[in-house]
């Protein structure tokens, strides 16, 4: 009654040819740095940091946060899943992936001191290593993924994000020239652009992707609905597309702003509506064992949902809490959502990893449980200072002088939590590696 | 012929359940006898693996009738041991 389609695999993929642990751990080792770093630039700065969105310190920690946190864990995990995906290696993955690492990580601290310093020095000398980083970047990308054999919903949504983060950081590079070389181009229009294609393209679409496999797999929840994983991603894009080509003034005609508003809703309905589906297969897990990557997951579509309102009430009420909505809406999207699904998301690759590179050693014996490799109490207590600091920034936003401080230091405590939960996982890894027979 | 075929459920399992008790029974699996896995989904983190330790697999999407869902039936046999593969390709053959 079924139709069957077998699937020959004599592909030659063996794991030699996959990525030593390395090269994607680096990556996952050095994003809660880069988190700490936003946080300690916070606690430096104090509340006048939170006047607006374009004070130096947010724009030092937004990009600390987009480019050393989400985006460097995100590289991390796609050179680790791209050639399984392909079904080729990446040629000289270690190399490859050193530089990218490399150049992702001095790019970043260059960025971050030549926003928060008001430096264009540095900023002309971080642009051309994050061009460089993205380029590399995006060239390995599209390699493999052209040659992808899977037609999935999770390698779609890679292909479109690979497409925003070209869109994003085509835009960033504009603006970082107008800050750098004092290139007179349209900024503030730019900037929700950028912001845009970044959030809701290159983070977002990738995040989407991911889930449709990690939220079943992981969390035991039925699979997601069929007509979502297949229209979402590409409805995501396409809205996205037609939103910015309405923003941009023609020289005949200026849209009148609700038509580009209203089609800004597309994308923030379907975000929304992705975090409801979320929330409502979580609520119909198989297992009800006790798991935080479930909350984690539950923190980020919450925080989506929250975002999404918010985004509607803005929308109604243009004049009201400009900077609040703004600053708000960047604490929800970045650390309500972005962290906490790439924290819930790091919980289950790094043990994984860590166990699938001593399988390849020889030793399956060696270490049984997979649950052993970083201990649940360990992620809890981190899940809950993660979220403390998540509601001590948004109170932040709300009252700087009593929670400017608090949500710094407990958001820099949760990455340091998570970063030592990371790094005691490597560890294990080399004691038990070099001690095999 | 049904001694050839050595049929693990882990649909029900939790991770990493599935992956470690389907590697503890590939270590196990005789010769001329095939593996044939049930899951719920496909187990991607599996391939390489098997890939790597010497094994062929042959994967077989069956949507249920009743709820919709694909379960999926994974057969797995060692390289180079034909009677095995025969086994699988006999056992897939007589599918619905």
């Amino acid at each position: 009654m079924g139709t069957s389609t077998p699937t020959r695999n004599t592909l030659a993929l063996s794991l030699d040819q996959a990525p030593p642990i390395l090269v994607p751990l680096r990556f996952f080792l050095t994003a809660p740095v880069f988190g700490m770093l936003a946080a300690l630039t916070l606690l430096w700065i104090g509340p006048p940091a939170w006047s607006t969105r374009w004070s130096p310190a947010m724009l030092a920690s937004t990009h600390l946060m987009t480019l050393g946190f989400l985006t460097m864990v995100m590289m991390g995990a796609l050179m680790q899943m791209l050639p399984v995906l392909a079904g080729a290696p990446v040629p000289r993955a270690r190399r490859v992936s050193g530089a990218l690492h490399l150049l992702l990580t001095t790019g970043t601290v260059l960025l971050a001191g030549g926003l928060l310093f008001t430096r264009s020095d540095l900023l002309r000398l971080a642009l051309p290593l994050l061009i460089a980083t993205f380029g590399l970047f995006l060239y390995v990308m599209s390699r493999c993924l052209w040659r992808a054999r899977s037609q999935g919903p999770t390698v779609n949504g890679m292909r479109l994000a690979a497409a925003a983060l070209a869109i994003a950081v085509i835009l960033g590079s504009l603006l970082g020239a107008t800050r750098g070389w004092g290139w007179n181009i349209a900024g503030l229009h730019l900037t929700d652009l950028h912001v845009a294609w970044g959030l809701l393209g290159w983070i977002g679409l990738l995040v989407v992707g991911v889930a449709y496999q990690v939220i079943p797999m992981f969390q035991m929840t039925p699979e997601f609905p069929r007509p979502l994983t297949r229209w979402l991603g590409p409805a995501l894009f396409v809205s996205l597309v037609v939103w910015s080509l309405s923003t941009y003034p023609t020289q005949y005609m200026t849209l009148p702003p609700f038509i580009p508003l209203s089609l800004a809703a597309l994308p923030i309905l379907g975000y929304a509506l992705f975090a409801v589906v979320i929330l409502t297969l979580q609520q119909r897990r198989r297992r009800r064992l006790p798991d935080v990557t479930v909350l984690f997951w539950r923190v980020a579509s919450v925080s989506l949902i929250t975002a999404a309102g918010l985004w509607f009430m803005h929308a109604l009420w243009p004049t009201a809490y400009t900077d609040h909505f703004a600053l708000l809406s960047g604490i929800l999207m970045i650390v309500g959502f972005g962290v906490s699904a790439i924290n819930g998301m790091l919980y289950k690759i790094v043990p994984f990893l860590v166990w699938l590179h001593l399988q390849a050693d020889g030793g399956r014996g060696r270490l049984t449980n997979m649950k052993e490799i970083i201990p649940d109490e360990h992620t809890r207590r981190q899940w809950w200072l993660h979220s403390a600091g998540l509601c001590l920034l948004i109170g932040a936003v709300w009252r700087p002088s009593w929670f400017a401080y608090a949500g710094a230091l407990a958001f820099g405590l949760s990455c340091l939590l998570l970063w030592l939960n990371l790094l005691a996982a490597y560890r294990m890894y080399r004691r038990l590696i070099t001690t095999g027979p | 012929m049904s001694d050839a075929l050595r049929v693990l459920d882990v649909s029900q399992l939790e991770p990493p359940e599935p992956l470690q008790q389907a590697l503890a029974a590939i270590d196990t699996l005789a010769t001329g006898v095939c593996l044939c896995l049930l899951h719920r989904r496909e187990p991607l983190l599996l391939f390489p693996i098997l890939e790597q330790q010497g094994y062929d697999h042959l994967t077989c999407a069956t949507p249920h009738a009743d709820t919709g869902v694909s379960a999926f039936r994974i057969y797995i046999w060692r390289r180079h041991d034909s009677r095995a593969e025969a086994a699988a390709c006999q056992a897939l053959s007589q599918l619905p």
